[in-house]
C-alpha cells in the first residue's frame, strides 16, 4: 500500500433521514467505554438552527489539521487504513487537536480526561448497526480505489476518447485488474478509436492488443488462448468490444465461441449502436432512440412506421449468452464501480475454466446527447429506473439480481436526461415503460427458474 | 535466410516409405499429420469433408498431436487459426466454394499479417447455378489476395505438396500464406499408390519451427499488432506502402523459395515434381496447350496420341498459379509459336478463362506475336477427356495458320 493520501473508508451520514433519535451514540459510548453514556459517544449527533441535526464525527481526513497541530505527535495518519490514530502514551492532553479540527471530530472525554476520536471501530464501526433510519452508512468503495491504485495502469496516458466518456475509464480499471498477462483483442470501435491499438507504429496499450475484425474476436481470441494453453502459459485472453459487433455482425463467432466454451473473457461495451463510426444504430439500440440511421422526421421509416428513431426493441444480447450457459455472465454499469470489480474478479477467474461474458452499460455522450459531466448520473438513472438491470450467472447458482431496485423510478427520469429521446411521443414513452416492466418481469422470472 | 534444415544432412538416398492406396483428402491429411501443426480448425463442406473428417480421426487416434477447432463457420475457423498463429502455432485448415467466399474477410487479412496458415482447397466450381461439383472457380477467384497458390496434379503430389506447403509459408523470406489446390471430385475422392514419407524424415526436412517472430500477441514481447495506418499525410501511407510492397517481396521471394523446397524434396524423398511451370514434350514442339491441375493426366495422354500421330505439340502445365511464374513461363512460351490454354474455370471480364488471361500478360513480355485461344472446361465436375484435348490441340494447331478467335471455346457445351 502506497503512502499516498487517497480515500479511505468512511461513515457517511444522511441528515434526511437522521430524526436525533442518539441511539448511534449510545452504540458507540456501549463500544467504546462500556456504558451507554451519549455523552462519552465518539459521534455527536445534535439539532441545528433548521430543525434538522448535524454529524460531530472525526472525518479521518487526508490533510488532518489536528495531526498538524498536536506538539507531541500523539496523532498520526494510519495510511494503511486511512484511519487518524491517537497515542495515549504520547498525548500531553493539550487540547490543541480540538481546536485544530473543524469537524468536532475529536474533544475531550471527561470520564478518562483525555481526548476520544472515532477508530471505525477497526472497519466495523458499532454506531453504524444501530441507527434504525439507515442514516449512517460505512462506505467501503474507497477499498477498489485504494486497490487500484497499486495496480499498474497498462494504458498510456492520453486516450483519445470523447470527452465524458466512461469507456477510458472502465479500460483502464479492467486492464489494471487483469494485469501484465493479457492479451487484449479491441474490434474496430470506440475502444480502438481512442487509441488502444495504435497509429502509425505507435500504441496506447502496455499488454500485446489488437485489432481482431469486427466480425471474429472471438474467434481469433480463442485461437491466442488455445496456443498458449498448448504451451503451458496461463495467459488471460480478453476482449473489450463494442455492443454492434459483438450482437450484429460478430454474434455468430462469439455465439460459436461460446458454445465451444474457449476459456476468454469477453467484455461488451454497450454504447448502445455504432458510436466510433457515426452513432449508427445496432441491434442493441433501444426503442424509440434516435441514432444516425435511425433519425427523426416526418415521413415513414422501417417498415412504414414515422421516422420516429428506432422502431425495434433492443436484442437482450446478455440474457443470450446466459443461454450459452457459459461459466459466468453479468451485467454492470461503470456508476457500480464495487459490483463491476466484483463481477470483473469473478469473470477473471471463470475465464480460466471456460467462456466468461461481461455486459457493461456505457452511456456515449456523443452519441446519446447529454452533458458531458453527467455520464454516471445517466448510468445510475440507468438502473434506478431498472432501464438497465445489474444480475449475475453461473451454472451452479443460476441468475441473481446483485442489485436490485424495488422501488424504481419511473423511466422518463432516464429519458429525460439525454436527447436522443428528446421526440418521444407519450405513446412511445408508455412503450418504453412497458417494456421495462416486461423485462423486469422475464429476467426476475428467469432468476426465479434459474436458482430453483 | 539460411534455414535451420540445412544442418540435417540430407540421405544421399531416400528411405524406403510405406505404401498405400488413398483418396486426394486423406492424402492431404496424411501429409498434414506429418507436418505436425500444433491446430487446425476444421468446418465441413463437400468435397472437402472427408479431409477434415480424415484428420480429425488422426488426432482422435492419437496419430496427430494438434489442437482441433470444430468452428461454427468458415469465417472463424481461419480467425481462430490467425489467433493462434499470432501465439506461434503452426496452423492448417481446408477449405472450397462457398465456405472459401465466408472466409473472405479473414482470408484477405491473413497474407498482409503475413501469416504461414497453411490451407487447402478442395477446387470447387462456384454457386450460383447451384453446384457441389470440382471446378478452380474458387481458387480463382481468391487469387489477387496475396496467398501463394499451387496446383495439385496427382494424389501423391497433393501429400508432398501438403507438406512442403508449411515448409515454403514458413520460409523466412516468405512468410505467406499458402493454398494447397487440389480439384474437387478429380483428386480429392481419386484413389490412387501413394507412398508416404517417414515422419523422421519429415520431420528433418521441417526443421526448427519458428512462425511467429515478426508478428506476434505475446506478454513476454507485448506489442500492438495491426495498429491503424494513417490517412493522407505524414507517415500513414508510407507505413501502408511499405507492408504492401513487403508482400509483393514475398510474393516474388516465395518463387525461389518454392523451386529450392521442391529441390530439397526430391533429394531428401527422390520425388520430383515441377515446382513452377512443368514442359511435357516440349522441345521441338511447335505448338502447346496449358494446363492446371488433375486434368493435365489427360492432357499428357492426348498430347503422346497426337505426337504419336506426327503433330508437333507439346504440353505447359502451371504448378504455382500464385504468384504467376512469369519468368518460368517466358522460358517456355519461347519454344512455341501458338498457345491453347485450358482453364477449368470462367474470367467473365474477359470472357476467357483466368489462367489465359494471365497468360496473355506473359506473352505481351515475350516480345514476339504468338497466337492463342482460350478453352474453358471442366465446369462443375465435368471430365475433360482425352478426346476433349484432341480438340484443343487440333484447334490450336489451326492458330499456325488461320486468325485467332476472340471467343473461347466451351468443352463441355454440347457433351
Amino acid at each position: 500500500m502506497g503512502t499516498f493520501g487517497g480515500a479511505y473508508n468512511t461513515i457517511a451520514f444522511d441528515a434526511d433521514k437522521c430524526d436525533g433519535c442518539g441511539d448511534c451514540m449510545t452504540a458507540c459510548a456501549t463500544a467504546k467505554v462500556g456504558v451507554g453514556d451519549t455523552a462519552r459517544s465518539r459521534i455527536q449527533i445534535a439539532g441545528n438552527a433548521a430543525d434538522g441535526f448535524e454529524l460531530a464525527l472525526c472525518r479521518q481526513c487526508a490533510d488532518p489539521k489536528c495531526v498538524t497541530v498536536c506538539p507531541a505527535a500523539a496523532l498520526t495518519k494510519n495510511y494503511a487504513n486511512g484511519v487518524i490514530d491517537w497515542n495515549g502514551d504520547k498525548c500531553v492532553d493539550c487540547l490543541l487537536c480540538t481546536v485544530g479540527c473543524a469537524y468536532a471530530g475529536i474533544a475531550l472525554d471527561a470520564g478518562t480526561g483525555h481526548v476520544a476520536k472515532c477508530d471505525t471501530c477497526d472497519g466495523a464501526p458499532a454506531c453504524v448497526p444501530a441507527c434504525p433510519h439507515d442514516a449512517l452508512t460505512y462506505i467501503t468503495t474507497s477499498r477498489i480505489y485504494n486497490e487500484v491504485g497499486d495496480w499498474e495502469d497498462l494504458f498510456a496516458p492520453g486516450l483519445a476518447g470523447c470527452q465524458g466518456c466512461n469507456t477510458e475509464l472502465l479500460m483502464r480499471h479492467t486492464l489494471r485488474r487483469t494485469g501484465p498477462e493479457t492479451v487484449l483483442a479491441t474490434p474496430p470501435g470506440c475502444v480502438p478509436g481512442m487509441g488502444s491499438v495504435g497509429f502509425n507504429g505507435t500504441t496506447g496499450t502496455k499488454v500485446p492488443v489488437f485489432h481482431p475484425l469486427l466480425t471474429n474476436t472471438a474467434a481469433m481470441l480463442a485461437g491466442v488462448k488455445r496456443q498458449y494453453k498448448r504451451v503451458g502459459r496461463e495467459v488471460l485472453a480478453l476482449a473489450i468490444a463494442g455492443d454492434g459487433g459483438a450482437s450484429d455482425v460478430g454474434f455468430q463467432s462469439l455465439s460459436g465461441a461460446a458454445e465451444r466454451n474457449e476459456q476468454i473473457l469477453f467484455m461488451v461495451v454497450d454504447n448502445e449502436g455504432y458510436m466510433n463510426t457515426g452513432m449508427q444504430r445496432s441491434s442493441c439500440t433501444p426503442y424509440g432512440a434516435w441514432t444516425s440511421t435511425t433519425p427523426v422526421g416526418q415521413g415513414t421509416g422501417s417498415g412504414g412506421m414515422p421516422s420516429q428513431g428506432k422502431t425495434q426493441d433492443a436484442k437482450n444480447l446478455p440474457l443470450i449468452m446466459v443461454n450459452h450457459r457459459c461459466e459466468y455472465v453479468a451485467t454492470a454499469s461503470t456508476a457500480y464501480m464495487e459490483d463491476l470489480y466484483d463481477k470483473l474478479d469473478k469473470a477473471i477467474a471463470a475465464s480460466k475454466r471456460g467462456f466468461a461474458y461481461l455486459h457493461v452499460y456505457s452511456p456515449c455522450t456523443t452519441g446519446w446527447r447529454f452533458p458531458t459531466d453527467q455520464n454516471m448520473e445517466v448510468a445510475r438513472k440507468a438502473v434506478e429506473t431498472n432501464f438497465v438491470m445489474l444480475w449475475e450467472y453461473n451454472p451452479a447458482d443460476g441468475l441473481h439480481f446483485t442489485r436490485p431496485v424495488d422501488d424504481p423510478l419511473p423511466v422518463t427520469e432516464y429519458l429525460k436526461a439525454m436527447g436522443r429521446f428528446r421526440h418521444l411521443s407519450p405513446d412511445q414513452v408508455s412503450h418504453i415503460q412497458s417494456k421495462v416492466v416486461e423485462n423486469l418481469a422475464f429476467v426476475k422470472q428467469m432468476a426465479h427458474r434459474e436458482s430453483a | 535466410m539460411t534455414t535451420a534444415t540445412l544442418e540435417t544432412p540430407i540421405p544421399t538416398k531416400p528411405a524406403k516409405q510405406k505404401v498405400m492406396l488413398v483418396e486426394g483428402n486423406e492424402a492431404a491429411a496424411l501429409g498434414v499429420a506429418l507436418a505436425r501443426p500444433d491446430m487446425v480448425a476444421v468446418y465441413p463442406i463437400t468435397p472437402q469433408s472427408s479431409l477434415v473428417e480424415h484428420v480429425a480421426k488422426l488426432i482422435a487416434d492419437g496419430k496427430m498431436d494438434a489442437d482441433i477447432v470444430d468452428a461454427e463457420g468458415e469465417h472463424s475457423v481461419l480467425s481462430v487459426l490467425q489467433g493462434g498463429a499470432l501465439a506461434g502455432a503452426r496452423t492448417y485448415t481446408a477449405t472450397c466454394g462457398p465456405g472459401l467466399a465466408f472466409m473472405f474477410e479473414p482470408y484477405f487479412r491473413t497474407s498482409g499479417m503475413r501469416l504461414p496458415i497453411v490451407m487447402s482447397i478442395v477446387t470447387r466450381d462456384g454457386i450460383t447455378p447451384q453446384s457441389v461439383w470440382g471446378g478452380h472457380q474458387d481458387a480463382m477467384t481468391v487469387r489477387e489476395v496475396g496467398w501463394v497458390q499451387v496446383y495439385c496434379e496427382t494424389v501423391q503430389e497433393v501429400l508432398d505438396t501438403t507438406i512442403m506447403a508449411f515448409k515454403i509459408a514458413e520460409h523466412h523470406d516468405v512468410m505467406l500464406p499458402v493454398n494447397v489446390c487440389l480439384d474437387g471430385n478429380y483428386l480429392s475422392y481419386g484413389t490412387s499408390r501413394v507412398e508416404l514419407p517417414n515422419q523422421e524424415d519429415v520431420d528433418a526436412f521441417m526443421g526448427v519451427k519458428d512462425v511467429n517472430w515478426h508478428v506476434a500477441l505475446d506478454p513476454l514481447r507485448p506489442m500492438a499488432v495491426d495498429p491503424l495506418t494513417g490517412g493522407s499525410g505524414g507517415k500513414g501511407p508510407s507505413t501502408f506502402v511499405r507492408y504492401r510492397k513487403g508482400q509483393c517481396k514475398g510474393m516474388q521471394n516465395s518463387l525461389r523459395v518454392i523451386e529450392e523446397v521442391h529441390a530439397e524434396w526430391a533429394q531428401r524423398f527422390g520425388r520430383s515434381f515441377a515446382p513452377l511451370v512443368e514442359e511435357y514434350r516440349l522441345d521441338g514442339a511447335d505448338y502447346a496447350i496449358m494446363t492446371l491441375g488433375s486434368m493435365t493426366g489427360a492432357a499428357k495422354d492426348a498430347i503422346d496420341e497426337a505426337r504419336d500421330a506426327g503433330k508437333n505439340v507439346g504440353l505447359i502445365k502451371i504448378k504455382t498459379f500464385s504468384p504467376f511464374p512469369i519468368d518460368a513461363l517466358l522460358k517456355s512460351l519461347d519454344k512455341i509459336q501458338a498457345l491453347g490454354v485450358v482453364d477449368r474455370s470462367v474470367g467473365f471480364r474477359w470472357n476467357c478463362g483466368p489462367m489465359y488471361q494471365e497468360t496473355m500478360g506473359v506473352l505481351y513480355r515475350l516480345g514476339r506475336h504468338i497466337p492463342s485461344m482460350s478453352f474453358i472446361g471442366g465446369l462443375a465436375g465435368a471430365d475433360i477427356t482425352t478426346g476433349h484435348f484432341h480438340r484443343v490441340i487440333e484447334a490450336t494447331e489451326k492458330l499456325l495458320s488461320s486468325p485467332a478467335p476472340i471467343e473461347p471455346v466451351w468443352l463441355n457445351e454440347k457433351d
